[in-house]
């Protein structure tokens, strides 16, 4: 186990941020942490990393408290936060020099490291320009540059891809991807509901300071929502294939329009092949699987969507 | 070890590309002794930097003091009428002298009237300088004579080096300037702070295997020895250009300036980490730092009336006093007092910025 926290608090005056969370996080995974704004997420992760202070609960990283052996556990751990952290004025190879350097690194290691961190982000170009100077999304690479120099055992991310181009985004992502296939375990916030379907192998859903899912993306998607839905396109149907299709198992409603069937079962019925033995006798021109998002799963676990209209930066 | 020196140079290296900072350094102390400077050379014209200013001398013609007033160089800054006591202060408030130098029983005391300008400013400084440290003894020195000086509320004799030279008015000036403009620059230790520590930027520091200590050591050599730096550059353009005379005990006055920059850091790490908020802090700094330089006169010669034997405890009034003495010659006894409370008031303020630190970073 890579990190435990258990049933922790944290309070602010008017607030409970953390209200008894408690997760995991496996060896060799991508764990995603999925909420809206205000979930917790970042309060979270400050008090996994022991820059907050938690009312109550306990924290592990690698089956070891932080306070305990803090410089050791620290060495083997990269956190990007979610609000940039860079010296602006400085070079973006500084930057990458300084935190290799905080983490110890030095010499022939160092710069043949800032290199590679600067190449694989795509910030070989600029390497010398001060971030101030940069695009959103590479600031944001460069945020996350900052938090790889040292190769970390653990990558924790909070929502580094806030507010920036496609491009950009899909960069920092297969970077992730290409982070976990090395071996690194990764921590993933965000309230990006794609990518967390992209690159988590696991997700917790968080809000209000809790844990209320568990599970990958499709576990999820498959035991929160109650029903599934297929669209089949029929050409000339007869008028009692709707009927015959109302009577396989799990199939809760049938909705016809004109050559279109659009068949609303329950969640994990695995019918599909029974309805399409009803269909076979008569010409299919398609079949679509409405499948159920983690959107769809949050809105169905929270009662809320996501993204709040406006969350943009 | 590591985290040390890499924070330090990451440190010094940001502070001398932040805009502020680097206005603070090199434009502000050059634009201000250009201006001010070149108004002072204009203004003084001549041989001598100082218009000869009319003094009222309450004190026997004949006496010691009289005789230590006309000698040598010092002569040529003052005209005098010498008269007694009730006169010589008559004369001041009536405006027809600029100064009076009255000896009575208790010692001798220099008198003048609150903002008379530029002419009494500059005489007083001079009359000041004469009796806080001799440098009319210096001036004589000059001619190779074993002379006077008047220390305190004394007149001693004393023996001054030779080489030394009488004060002029941008010799004043660049002192004043020097020790304000390294106050000043205490803010820059509240930008390294505020940046290095406070910010999301410095958190993320703090995330890393580097102790506390390191850290926090490292911003704080950084931003010292940025400052002094700065004031470096005042220091050798000041000579280069305008020829002020920075003495020869000079290890003597950079020690003295590092006192200032040591204590203008721990009073502006002091204030960010109380107020978290680093613009507000530098605010407070900067009005702080103007009004310590207010009321230290050194250039400026404004009356405080009774304050005025508790300003002359200010920083920057020690600062000068230590100064003038290293480079005139002064009171040794004095000057390591004042170094000794400007390094202990700096050890004070790094105390308590400590114990602040801690409570906000917990
Ligand atoms: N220093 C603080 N003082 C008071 N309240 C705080 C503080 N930090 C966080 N909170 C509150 O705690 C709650 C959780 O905040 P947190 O930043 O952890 O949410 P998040 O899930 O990261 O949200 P986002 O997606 O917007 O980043 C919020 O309601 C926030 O207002
Ligand atoms: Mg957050």
């Amino acid at each position: 186990m890579i990190v435990s926290m258990t049933g922790i608090v944290k309070r602010y005056a008017r607030h409970t941020a953390l209200d008894h969370l408690t997760m995991e996080v496996r060896k060799g995974e991508v764990l995603g942490l999925l909420g809206p704004n205000g979930a917790g997420k970042t309060t979270a992760i400050r008090v996994l990393t022991g820059l907050t202070a938690a009312d109550a609960g306990k924290t592990a990283l690698f089956g070891q408290e932080m306070r305990a052996r803090a410089a050791e556990i620290k060495r083997r751990i990269g956190v990007v936060p979610q609000d940039l952290a860079l010296y602006e004025t400085l070079p973006a190879r500084e930057n990458l020099w300084y935190f290799g350097k905080l983490y110890g690194m030095g010499g022939a290691q160092l710069k043949s490291r800032t290199d590679e961190v600067l190449e694989v982000l795509g910030l070989t170009e600029v390497a010398k320009k001060p971030p101030k100077k940069f695009s959103g999304g590479m600031k944001r690479r460069l945020n996350i540059g900052c938090a790889v120099m040292h190769r970390p055992e653990l990558l924790i991310l909070d929502e580094p891809t806030v507010g920036i181009d496609p491009q950009s985004r899909s960069h920092i992502l297969d970077f992730v991807t290409e982070m976990n296939a090395q071996g690194t375990t990764v921590l993933y916030t965000s309230h990006y509901m794609e990518e967390v379907e992209r690159i988590c192998s696991r997700v917790l859903i968080v809000d209000a300071g809790r844990v209320i899912a568990d599970g990958s993306v499709a576990e999820l998607t498959r035991t929160v929502l109650f029903e599934e839905t297929v669209v089949i396109e029929v050409k000339n149907p007869a008028p009692s294939l709707p009927d015959s299709i109302k009577n396989i198992q799990g199939v809760l409603r049938c909705d016809t329009d004109g050559h279109i069937l659009t068949v609303t079962s329950t969640a994990g019925s695995a019918n599909l092949a029974r309805m399409l033995e009803c269909a076979a006798p008569f010409v299919i021109l398609g079949v679509t699987g409405k499948r159920p998002t983690l959107e769809d799963a949050f809105l169905a676990l929270t009662g809320k969507k996501l993204r709040d209209g406006g969350e943009g930066e | 070890m590591r985290g040390f020196f890499a924070t330090f140079r990451m440190g010094f290296k940001y502070l001398w590309r932040s805009p502020v900072s680097a206005a603070i350094l090199i434009g502000f102390p050059i634009v201000m002794i250009l201006i001010l400077g070149t108004a002072l050379s204009s203004y003084i014209s001549g041989e001598t930097d100082l218009e000869p200013a009319k003094v009222a001398v309450a004190a026997d013609p004949q006496g010691e003091l009289a005789a230590f007033l006309r000698s040598g160089e010092i002569a040529r800054f003052f005209t005098y009428t010498f008269t007694d006591i009730n006169e010589a202060r008559r004369l001041v408030e009536a405006g027809e002298v600029t100064a009076a130098v009255i000896e009575d029983a208790s010692g001798t005391e220099v008198f003048c009237e609150a903002g008379e300008g530029f002419d009494a400013s500059l005489a007083l400084a001079v009359v000041d300088s004469y009796q806080e440290i001799g440098s009319a003894a210096a001036a004589a020195a000059a001619q190779g004579r074993d002379v006077y000086g008047i220390l305190g509320q004394e007149i001693a004799v004393r023996d001054v080096p030779l080489g030394m030279r009488v004060p002029s008015a941008t010799d004043y000036y660049a002192v004043t300037m020097l020790v304000m403009i390294l106050m000043m620059c205490g803010t820059n230790g509240i930008e390294m702070f505020g940046k290095g520590l406070l910010s999301d930027t410095g958190s993320r520091s703090l995330l890393t295997p580097v102790s506390k200590a390191a850290h926090v050591g490292g911003l704080l050599a950084a931003s010292t020895v940025t400052s002094f730096l700065q004031g470096m550059v005042t220091f050798v353009f000041t000579a280069a250009v305008y020829g002020v005379y920075w003495g020869q005990r000079v290890p003597l006055v950079l020690l003295a300036l590092f006192a200032v920059v040591l204590l203008s850091q721990s009073i502006c790490i002091m204030l960010v980490l109380l107020f978290k908020r680093p613009d507000a802090a530098s605010g407070l700094a900067q009005g702080l730092f103007y009004v310590l330089t207010l009321v230290s006169k050194g250039y400026s010669k404004i009356n405080f009336g009774a304050a005025d034997a508790v300003f002359q405890y200010a920083p920057n009034a020690m600062a000068h006093t230590v100064i003038f003495g290293a480079i005139y010659g002064g009171n040794e006894a004095k000057m390591a007092l004042y170094l000794g409370l400007l390094f202990a008031a700096s050890a004070v303020f790094f105390a308590i910025a400590f114990i602040l630190g801690r409570r906000r970073l917990a």
